[in-house]
């Protein structure tokens, strides 16, 4: 490779390149990167349901019988999360390769929509995270609700934020190859 | 080979300690629900076997980074135990299951999934000393 790297490299997506992580555990950290990025994947969608469960049996406090439960989680909570998670296959579904743009990988057609479809998917992803947190504000936070209801606000802000980190986790780990050296300069 | 069927023993009393547990949280609130959490737990290995002979063939180093169902298998695996600790939890939160049966559940689930985790960990170590 004979490119420069000093001023402008035309590999690149991104004018600031993602920091190049050295994580440790040597050569398992591939693996324990996948697993840990499946293990977020599932706490995310299981807080919400957590919300969503929680909220199906809710019920009026002890001897207030005819207190009506004042909020429970709809289809509209569920948006943010399906968002995020469309964002994350998205993301997931690129070929990396084709991202930066390698010669002989086919035409210059292929490398722009590859971009932007990747960019169509950390769109979504964080489309969905300022939903949560939009919801969280105007469904809950600004209505008054107690505590109990406030909490399937933050469930879902919770859920979002660790798709999030699950697809950094699995970018992370699926970049960081062995003996290849995998960089990805995005 | 005495260590070899030690080893088999002491895990089949886990496994049935496990197994155990899990019967005894659902019968003893008789409220059979966390017998998923034993479904899940039994389930949870597969992902990872179904894709392991996808993953590296005989000519490839350690790892080689583009091998996606070998990944797939290791995100599902990864899932699939996560659901098997939260469910639970999630089911003691809304007062489905009572907290000790969720306790005992999990407890259990643990349990078997480690023995099957321990089980196919000493059974590799064992096959390749032949190889």
């Amino acid at each position: 490779m004979a490119l420069p790297r000093s001023n402008y490299d035309p590999r690149r997506v991104c004018v600031n390149p993602f920091p190049n992580f050295e994580l440790p555990f040597g050569k398992y950290r591939h693996a324990i990167g996948i697993y840990l990025a499946g293990g977020l994947f599932a706490l995310a969608n299981w807080t919400f349901l957590d919300a969503a469960i929680l909220s199906a049996h809710a019920h009026a406090p002890e001897g207030d019988a005819d207190y009506p439960v004042p909020v429970h989680v709809t289809f509209v909570d569920w948006i943010p999360g399906i968002c995020s998670l469309l964002g994350m296959l998205i993301v997931n579904f690129i070929d990396k390769d084709r991202i930066r743009g390698e010669e002989g990988f086919g035409d210059s057609h292929a490398v722009w929509r590859a971009r932007l479809i990747l960019f169509i998917g950390f769109a979504l992803m964080a489309g969905g995270l300022a939903g949560s947190i939009a919801l969280l504000v105007l469904k809950y936070i600004l209505a008054g609700y107690e505590d109990q209801f406030t909490y399937y606000g933050y469930a879902n802000v919770a859920q979002n934020v660790a798709l999030m980190l699950s697809a950094v986790v699995l970018w992370i780990a699926q970049s960081s190859g062995g003996e290849y050296e995998y960089n990805l300069s995005i | 080979m005495a260590a070899g069927i030690k080893t088999v023993i002491l895990l089949s009393f886990v496994l049935a300690l496990g197994f155990l547990m899990i019967i005894l949280s659902c019968a003893l609130w008789s409220n059979w629900l966390p017998l998923l959490v034993a479904l899940t737990f039994v389930l949870a290995p597969l992902p990872n076997a179904v894709f392991a002979s996808c993953g590296a063939d005989d000519f490839s180093a350690a790892y080689e980074p583009g091998a996606g169902p070998a990944d797939l298998g290791r995100f599902l695996t990864a899932c699939v135990v996560v659901t098997g600790f939260a469910l639970p939890l999630v089911l003691a939160h809304s007062e489905v299951i009572s907290s000790g049966a969720s306790a005992m559940s999990i407890v259990g689930g643990a349990l078997v999934y480690g023995t099957i985790t321990a089980y196919t960990a000493t059974f590799r170590q064992d096959g390749s000393e032949f190889d």
